[in-house]
């Protein structure tokens, strides 16, 4: 009896820990697309100027560059998903 | 500052011959591209400082040159963090760059800042401005980009906001290192500020408006008081130059209250140090107001 009581605990915690994971990224999820698209605004508004949109003083977008790897890294990632940004958006909200 | 023509540099260096005559330590600064005062006082003047008499030394900026030394030590900063791009020859797009809107007068910017630092020990700096649409981009960088730098600041805070809300919903003990970009982009409010602080401030900045008494000269000078307005910039005088008689200064309103230097046109060329002190001699009233 013991060990089947102590046997069915160990399952009961494991399924607790998996569940309170799944719901926690499910909880983030949301925040994180919201995250990457913010961190996007920032690397087109300040490098935005290598892609010919309006920005900062040169001076601005230059001396913040070194700093920027993986905004720029997110920029180029982002071409792919260019042409399907509806998708994109339909997967996020997760509307079939 | 003033319209082409009508006796800055001449005016900068009168200004700074009196100054020094009077025992004060002075650095004339040219940051015209035309490169006056080296016609003026007969000699070649480089970016370093060269004395002409015992308290004048005189400077004249090479814009290239800043553009070139600001450009290489960004380069070397983005070849240090993207290591992995070296084989995609960043020089050569940098070469591009050096020809971009907004860095020439971030160039007199630097030239500016840098002499300021350097010749912080002597009494006054005098700088020969350059033309009017250059200057006046130079006085309004440090607003325009204080704007874009709030801006990205409130958009880097929410970032960070977010970032930690993420981390501490998934309960990860990842400690993020102080944020570079945060950091980098505080500094760059900082110096603007001090820039905009130090021209709005009239015991630190003190604008020379030179105007002539004719009607262009006076329009383009209203255009810069407006604009200097715009930025809560104050024109400290009026220099008069090429008067002829008594006949008035100012006609406009808006420059009649502030106060004003007559300087008569020369019968000679005001080239060279003996005849600048002579004309300061010969009007020794009108100098006298530069104090």
């Amino acid at each position: 009896m013991p060990f089947t009581f102590k046997s069915i605990k160990k399952k009961m915690i494991a399924f607790w820990k998996i569940s309170d994971e799944v719901a926690r990224g499910k909880a983030v999820e949301t925040l994180e697309v919201e995250l990457e698209e913010l961190d996007h605004i920032l690397g087109i508004l300040v490098l935005g100027v290598f892609i010919g949109l309006p920005s900062p003083p040169m001076q601005i977008s230059l001396e913040l560059m070194p700093m920027m790897e993986k905004e720029l890294i997110l920029m180029m990632e982002k071409v792919d998903t260019a042409n399907e940004p509806i998708a994109q958006l339909f997967s996020t909200l997760s509307i079939d | 500052m003033g319209k082409g023509g009508v006796g800055k540099s001449t005016s900068a260096a009168l200004h700074s011959i009196f100054l020094a005559e009077k025992g004060y330590r002075v650095v004339l600064v040219s940051l015209d591209p035309a490169h006056n005062q080296s016609d003026i006082f007969e000699r070649r003047f480089s970016d370093k400082a060269r004395k002409v008499g015992s308290n004048l030394f005189v400077i004249e900026v090479e814009q290239e040159r800043w553009i070139k030394t600001y450009l290489k030590d960004v380069q070397q900063q983005i070849n240090r963090a993207y290591a992995y791009l070296t084989a995609f020859n960043l020089e050569s797009h940098f070469k591009v760059i050096k020809h971009s809107p907004g860095l020439e007068e971030y160039a007199v910017l630097l030239a500016y800042k840098h002499i300021c630092k350097a010749y912080a020990d002597f009494d006054f700096l005098v700088f020969d401005m350059p033309p009017t649409a250059l200057s006046l981009k130079f006085f309004s960088l440090p607003s325009l980009s204080l704007i874009w730098l709030d801006h990205l600041l409130a958009l880097r805070r929410e970032i960070i906001k977010k970032r930690d809300l993420i981390t501490k919903i998934k309960l990860i003990k990842k400690e993020y290192e102080r944020d570079k970009l945060l950091n980098k982009i505080n500094e760059q409010q900082r110096d603007y500020q001090d820039l905009k602080s130090g021209f709005e401030t009239m015991d630190v900045t003190r604008i020379h408006l030179v105007l002539n008494p004719d009607k262009l000269s006076h329009a383009e000078s209203m255009r810069i008081l407006d604009r200097l307005d715009e930025l809560d910039i104050k024109v400290y005088r009026i220099i008069c130059n090429k008067m002829q008689g008594e006949s008035s200064c100012v006609k406009i309103k808006k420059l009649e209250t502030i106060p004003q230097i007559k300087f008569p046109a020369s019968r000679i060329p005001l080239i060279g140090v003996s005849a600048l002190q002579r004309f300061l001699k010969e009007n020794r009233d009108a100098a006298a107001k530069q104090l």
